[in-house]
């Protein structure tokens, strides 16, 4: 990783990908669970990989850990490719994985739970990493709530230092505080040269630490995208106080999607220039107007439909 | 890198001391009764034709050897033991798969076949438990009940009987790593070691179907031969490794093509 130029930072090569998916297909029966799914993640970036529950992120995460076959194309990983498995066992002692589902020995104690991946892959950030989250060492994990198990697993997925970190929904379960803190701690890490692949089902969060963003639906990538792209194609949220009634046939243009009109408030997601917004608004008697970045749920709502709600 | 069999080893220990509590209780009872029953199998082999008792795997009951190696381990370290050996095995990577443990493991610098391997090897722990606590009770046991038996022969009564074990571990790695359910696993490990005894033991019984006995794994450990006779089946032990590798490398190379 010390060989890294700025050149390779600027203008990504094959090589220097941490990450990289190429048509990676799992096919279960009839289902495609991914679906030639192909992107790359850089060095030292916070990649989030996001979609409702069931699109197919954990399939992804697990084919990347070897934990799965591809039906058909490939991915590597630090460089290895996921079909040769010595290569990639080899790769994975400088990966960090949190699982959706975190796996313990129920009955060790979360220090003794430590002390095990400490013999399988090192351990030298531990007593760094319980300063920040704090799991109660010495009870059994079987004790342990819902924000204790992710906060033992965040340590045991960065105590070997890795230089990828892949995480499956990582923040569930956390109160906000700790979400907070564990948001804080992933930007440092990026700065300091780890990337991480973050899958996620909630936008917010994506949109407040990630630096680019892969969507996927139903096994298959609809957009890959930085956060900021991603919000400009979104549009912006408007709701608009008019002093009267309007007719809805006349004041709904193309542009607007998603338009709410309730009595004299009209709330909409505008995805045309903004300049063409004012001059169809100046022919109203518009009381009050509030015009900003829409949430990235709304965007998110773009790509799934209507059933996002349910699904998400 | 020996954190799996350590930890593993770790896992095996509470199980262990039960087990090991119990058959040591179980022995105990069995050397309890010899006495009163000594009497009664002498007359029961005065009876009954010699090959009936060869048949059924007792020879010179009335004597302790004949005992130990015509009731105790037949009992306490074929089937018992067996059946232990194979339910656990059965546990050790279905359990984990299902748990999702797996995953963490595997999502460090470790192959799968060292999975297999390391958990496979943590049985060192119930056999060295099991072999050291039975030897100790039956020489306890045989020096107060005024009798005494070859040491050699009682050690290679265990010694071979560990390639007999070893193998009904086989029979449940092989389902724990193909069975997605571990209590599924588990009962089809046990119960097969129990049918292969079933099996064996009832071959024996009939001349014509004796051949269907030797796919038993228990054909090739005969602890009367070695303690009556001292005859110790060096061939059959080898056997009975040559199967439980055969299972390992079945096992592991289903394991490490296997989506998890």
């Amino acid at each position: 990783m010390s060989s890294q130029t700025a050149a390779h930072e600027t203008e990504p090569t094959a090589d220097t990908a941490t990450i990289r998916l190429d048509g990676l297909t799992k096919q279960y029966g009839d289902v495609m669970a991914n679906d030639a799914v192909s992107f790359a993640v850089e060095p030292g970036e916070i990649f989030g990989y996001l979609g409702p529950n069931g699109a197919g992120k954990t399939t992804t995460i697990r084919l990347l850990l070897g934990l799965l076959k591809p039906t058909a194309g490939t991915a590597t990983v630090l460089g290895a490719d996921i079909r040769h498995r010595r290569a990639l066992t080899r790769a994975k002692a400088n990966v960090g994985y949190l699982p959706d589902t975190l796996g313990f020995e129920e009955r060790l104690t979360g220090r003794e739970v430590l002390e095990y991946f400490a013999r399988l892959r090192g351990d030298e950030r531990r007593d760094e990493l319980l300063e920040l989250f704090r799991p109660p060492l010495d009870k059994p994990v079987e004790t342990y709530s819902h924000g204790n198990r992710r906060m033992l697993g965040i340590v045991q997925a960065f105590m070997h230092d890795p230089d990828l970190v892949i995480m499956d929904e990582p923040t569930s379960g956390l109160d906000p505080l700790k979400q907070d803190r564990l948001h804080l701690f992933l930007e440092d890490e990026r700065d300091a040269g780890t990337t991480i692949f973050f899958s996620s089902h909630v936008l917010s969060e994506v949109q407040r630490i990630c630096d680019r963003v892969g969507i996927i639906r139903d096994g298959e990538l609809v957009a890959l995208e930085t956060i900021e792209e991603l919000l400009e194609r979104g549009g912006k949220d408007v709701r608009v106080q008019l002093a009267g009634p309007v007719d809805p046939d006349q004041f709904v243009t193309a542009e607007m999607i998603d338009v709410e009109l309730v009595d004299r408030t009209a709330r909409f997601t505008y995805t045309g220039e903004a300049i063409e917004l004012l001059e169809h608004l100046v022919q109203y008697d518009v009381t009050d107007i509030d015009i900003g970045d829409p949430q990235l749920d709304e965007v998110f709502k773009h790509y799934y439909g209507t059933d996002s709600q349910e699904t998400g | 890198m020996t954190a799996i069999l350590r930890t593993e080893s770790e896992r095996l220990l509470r199980g262990t001391l039960l087990l090991t509590g119990l058959l040591v209780v179980l022995s105990v009872f069995f050397l309890v009764v010899f006495p009163s029953i000594q009497d009664e199998a002498a007359l029961f082999e005065e009876v009954y034709p010699e090959y009936i008792l060869a048949l059924l795997g007792v020879e010179e009951l009335h004597t302790i050897e004949g005992f130990l190696g015509g009731y105790i381990f037949p009992f306490v370290w074929v089937l018992l033991a067996g059946i232990y050996f194979a339910y656990v095995s059965a546990g050790m990577i279905s359990r984990d798969v299902r748990t999702r443990r797996m995953d963490l493991t595997l999502s460090s610098a470790v192959s799968r076949e060292s999975v297999v391997l390391q958990k496979i090897a943590a049985l060192w722990v119930p056999l060295v438990a099991l072999s050291l606590a039975l030897l100790g009770t039956l020489l306890l046991g045989v020096s107060l009940l005024g009798e005494s038996v070859n040491l050699i022969a009682l050690a290679m009564v265990h010694v071979l009987g560990v390639p007999y074990l070893l193998v009904c571990a086989g029979i449940g790695i092989v389902f724990s790593v193909v069975l997605d359910r571990v209590e599924t696993a588990q009962a089809a490990a046990l119960g097969l070691v129990f049918v292969l005894w079933l099996v064996d033991g009832l071959a024996q019984l009939n001349p014509d179907f004796e051949w269907v006995g030797t796919v038993t794994p228990s054909r090739y450990y005969d602890p009367t031969a070695i303690l009556v006779h001292e005859e110790y089946a060096l061939l059959d032990a080898g056997l009975l490794l040559v199967g439980f590798l055969a299972l390992l490398s079945l096992a592991t190379a289903y394991f490490v093509r296997r989506d998890l």
